[in-house]
Order: C-alpha cells, then structure tokens, then sequence
C-alpha cells in the first residue's frame, strides 16, 4: 500500500477528534458542526499546502 | 506487567482520582466524582448520569464507532504492549475498551484477505486515539453545569410595596383617633 492511501484515514480519525473537541465546548449541535468542519479545512489545507511544499522541493531543489 | 499488577494500579491511580474529585467538589456537584468515574468505565456514561443523555448518546456512538473501525482494520486485534507500547497505553482512557483487550487478547487476530496487513498500524492508532479522546470527554464531565435541584424550603415571603405618603396621610386626617371623640 502507498503512502498516499494513508491519507484515507486521516479524514475520519481528524474529524471524529474535531467533533469531540467541538462538542465538549458547545450544546448547540449546528455551532459543533460548523466549527469542527471550519477546523477540518484548516487543518486539510495545512496538510495540502505542506505536502505541496514537500513535493516541490524534493522535484526541484 | 502482569494482569493483577496493572488491576491493582488501576484500582489505586482510580481510587485516587475519585476521591480528588469528591473532595474538591462542592456539596452539591459531588456527584460529578460518580459521574468522572463511570465516564471512564463507559464513554459518555457520566453525561448520561448527569442528566446530559444526549451528548452522552453522542459521545458513545462516536467512539465505539471509531473503536470498532479501528478493531476491523487491525483485523479485530487490541494493542498489545510489544506492538507499540505507547497505542497500548492509550488503551487505558477507557475502560470498556481495556475489558475488551484483556478478555480479547493480543494473539487473536483475524487477519482478512482484503484488509492489507499495513493498515494494522492505523487501526492501533485508532484505537489509542479512541482512549486518549475518552480522556477528554472525562475531564469535560467536570465542566458541565448541574441543573437546578428544586428547593424544599419555604419560599422567602415578597417584601410589601412602601406605601404611598398621601395615602396613607389622607384617612388619618379625615377620620379622627378613638381618644379624641367628644364625650
């Protein structure tokens, strides 16, 4: 298996951790799943922009 | 560490813990002590006690859903301590997902076909993360805000309004006091 298919697991671990953590600071169940899924784009954008960096500068450096 | 050993740690750092908790508590939130402890026992099982049933509901499905899918892709497999022995000690958040280790045990694996062996290192790390989160949600027990018990006492009485000055000035002009009549 690649590396890349990693990455399937990473979203259901990351937003399981995301609710829970949302969940233990509100009651209101829209507010938990718009700030859990508000924190995913963060956090898959960190990912995308890293990995991006990564492949550039393994291709051309 | 055999099985009585960490059963007699268990039993000492969970002592301690409750009776930090009971004691630190104020009278009325002692409860949350009860409640910090059958949290660990079962996830989401101290919001039920607490009255907060649907968070408990939430808080339970959502771990023993991602327990049970780590289990899968680990081939139905609990950590044991010479596979990682930090995913191992994460196992210890809860302690559903401790029992089900020990009568389980490491060597029953049911390795699939389908399943590729490489995905048994995420399914550990599920399954740590499962405990470490009940963790979380244990310490979150401590912050929930009690509902209101109805109190037994008598209400205090409403204090009467303060009467009005003319009011109260006007009959005592008008209607002269007993003594004073004319014989």
């Amino acid at each position: 298996m690649s590396g890349l298919n990693y990455l399937f697991l990473f979203f259901p671990i990351v937003m399981v951790i995301l609710l829970i953590l949302e969940a233990c600071r509100s009651d209101d169940p829209r507010k938990i799943a718009k700030r859990a899924l508000a924190n995913f784009g963060v956090l898959t954008a960190v990912l995308v922009l890293g990995g991006a960096f990564v492949y550039v500068i393994n291709r051309w450096f | 560490m055999n099985t009585r050993g960490e059963g007699r740690l268990l039993l000492v750092v969970g002592g301690i813990i409750f009776l930090l908790v009971s004691l630190l508590m104020r009278k009325g939130e002692r409860i949350k002590g009860i409640a910090f402890f059958v949290a660990w026992l079962l996830p989401g099982g101290g919001h039920f006690l607490l009255g907060k049933w649907k968070k408990g509901l939430f808080f339970f499905l959502l771990l023993a859903a991602t327990y049970a899918f780590g289990m899968c892709i680990a081939g139905w497999r609990p950590v044991s301590f010479d596979d990682n022995p930090f995913y191992y000690v994460g196992q210890y958040g809860s302690g559903a997902t401790l029992l089900l280790a020990k009568l389980r045990g490491a060597e029953k694996a049911i390795l699939r076909p389908e399943i590729h062996p490489s995905w048994f290192d995420p399914g550990l790390l599920y399954v740590c993360v499962v405990g470490l989160l009940n963790i979380v949600v244990m310490l979150n027990i401590l912050d929930v805000k009690l509902a209101a018990r109805p109190t037994t006492a008598a209400p205090e009485k409403a204090p009467s309004p303060p009467e009005a000055p003319q009011a109260a000035a006007a009959p005592a002009a008008t209607t002269p006091p007993a003594s004073e009549k004319p014989a």
